[in-house]
């Protein structure tokens, strides 16, 4: 009787000894050990003969790690590693969407260092990934989404949303989000920004979508139309000293063969007051 | 042939009794159930940690299965004269021989089988859908564990079984990182050494021929041709180390 609770006394000693260890251990303070770590990081080619075959798995391990890592910090701390730590993950699996995706969303967020930098990271990593999956759309989406709320960088929103309306399979919605997008920002001719929206109605499935496109090319001819005529009623004008009433007047004048008619059909006006161009854009949108 | 194929079944039930085996194999499930926890640590989408620490533990428990049964029972045979008994009958040893690896074959095919199904059965929990490509990646790993099984055989016959099994583990990692015997080549620009590294390159196992893990994983395309070419490099190279093997065997001293 005597031996077995002896045994037993000292398993529990020993065990009481080795979790005391553990905790004294556990509560030693460490300089961040995981940086210290993080600084011997291994080359992807090296971390890649290593994996033996398992380079994504590789790459799993160590974003989960990084996940863990970077959760540590505050926003206002520097960063340590962020870029390389995600430029190797991606080294070793370049296809790892969410390290591209969640790699950005960590370098946004820091406050710690020069935002043009971190900015600068961004792009890269982005680019990268966008690089690596030639035949994925969602990457480039994401990445424009991303320069467009988070960087606030409109052109390199519409670079990317670019690509991806360009990728296949891409949904119509990111070609006619382009369009507006570069629309928005006078990013290209009038002619060209035609060219993109014909295709978008070719292709418009729905009656909001013809809708969008038609509205769109209306816009870009009423510019297109306005390079040429407001000149016209300037030059009218100067002559005549005063504004046409309407464009019939300029016709009667031998300005022009005919009254300009808009993308739809019907007739340009005139408005006394600027002495420009005025359209009428009607499109029923219900 | 049935004397072949009576040794691989007898090979087959001796493995199946073997209580290692099924450490391995309790392991390898326990892997691949917990696969599930470390996909709940990431951020983003669970299927692919699921996926890719799914297969490496396929292939990792495969690998130790082949290695450390394969040069196990041929020792035994030897150590516990039983090979004598069967030797007396009308098979060759070369039968004896092809009739072991076969059974191992089957030990380890039967194994990554099941740890096949726990990983897709893991994956339609997960995901909802039945990813056959898993499939596909497994029956891979296993063609490369035929030819690493084919090794463990050749160095049962050769050598004592540990010095089999460190012998078949480095043939298992050289055959993983043979790529970079390729890159050397580049480096070398003159001279009979380059030829020479490359004959290297091209001689030995290339074993992540049969890594299609990050193709499935991922869903990318993988073309027929390639799998088609895949399957004969592994098939015939398993078949030469087998030939070696029955060589060696065929001339051994068995007293």
């Amino acid at each position: 009787m005597r031996r077995p609770l002896a045994v037993a006394a000292v398993v529990i000693t020993l065990l009481a000894v080795v979790v005391t260890c553990e905790v004294i251990l556990h509560n030693a303070p460490e300089a961040d050990p995981l940086g210290k770590r993080l600084l011997y990081l291994p080359s992807p080619d090296v971390l890649r003969l290593a994996s033996l075959g398992n380079d994504g798995l590789v790459a799993d391990l160590l974003y989960l790690w990084s996940i863990q890592y970077y959760s540590q910090f505050d926003f206002r701390e520097k960063f340590l590693y962020l870029d390389t730590v995600f430029n190797l993950i991606t080294d070793l699996d370049p296809r790892y969407f969410d390290a591209y995706r969640i790699g950005a969303m960590i370098m946004s967020v820091q406050k710690h260092g020069d935002p043009e930098l971190h900015k600068k990271a961004i792009v890269r990593l982005y680019d990268k990934g966008i690089d690596a999956m030639p035949d994925d759309w969602e990457i480039a989406e994401w990445a424009a989404w991303d320069a467009y709320l988070v960087l606030q960088d409109t052109d390199q929103a519409v670079k990317w949303m670019g690509i991806a309306a360009e990728r296949p399979d891409a949904p119509g919605v990111l070609k006619r989000l382009y369009g507006r997008w570069r629309d928005n920002i006078h990013g290209w001719t009038a002619e060209d920004s035609i060219a993109h929206w014909e295709d978008v109605l070719a292709e418009a499935e729905t009656k909001s979508e013809t809708n969008l496109a038609t509205s769109h090319i209306y816009d870009s001819y009423v510019s297109l139309h306005r390079s040429t005529l407001d000149p016209m009623l300037q030059g009218f004008s100067q002559v005549a000293r005063r504004c046409p009433e309407s464009w019939q007047e300029l016709v009667d004048e031998g300005w022009l063969a005919s009254v300009p008619v808009d993308y739809l059909g019907n007739p340009y006006g005139v408005d006394p007051n600027t002495c420009t161009l005025v359209a009428h854009k009607k499109i029923r949108w219900d | 042939m049935r004397a072949m194929l009576a040794i691989a079944r007898n090979t087959l039930r001796e493995a199946l009794r073997d209580r290692v085996l099924y450490l391995f194999l309790g392991f390898a499930v326990l892997m691949l159930v917990s696969s599930k926890i470390f996909g709940l640590l990431t951020v983003g989408d669970e299927g692919k940690v699921i996926k890719d620490l799914g297969l490496a533990g396929v292939q990792f428990f495969s690998m130790l299965i082949a290695v450390m049964m394969s040069v196990l029972l041929v020792s035994r045979e030897v150590d516990g004269r039983t090979v004598y008994n069967i030797l007396a009958k009308p098979v060759r040893r070369w039968q004896f021989l092809l009739g072991k690896y076969l059974g191992l074959l089957a030990t380890v095919a039967l194994n990554l089988t099941l740890m096949a199904l726990v990983l897709v059965t893991m994956v339609r929990l997960y995901s909802g859908e039945w990813d056959m490509g898993l499939l596909f990646a497994s029956a891979m790993i296993l063609l490369e564990m035929a030819l690493v099984t084919a090794f463990a055989t050749l160095f049962a016959v050769l050598t004592r079984p540990m010095l089999g099994t460190v012998f078949t583990l480095a043939v298992y990692i050289i055959g993983h990182v043979a790529e970079n015997i390729w890159l050397l080549t580049q480096q070398i620009t003159v001279g009979v050494t380059k030829p020479i590294v490359a004959a290297i390159y091209y001689l030995l196992p290339n074993l992540e021929r049969f890594n299609f893990k990050t193709e499935v994983v991922h869903d990318l395309s993988i073309p027929h041709a390639e799998i088609g070419v895949t399957v004969v490099y592994g098939l015939a190279y398993t078949a030469l180390v087998l030939v070696l093997a029955c060589v060696r065997f065929s001339h051994k001293d068995l007293t």
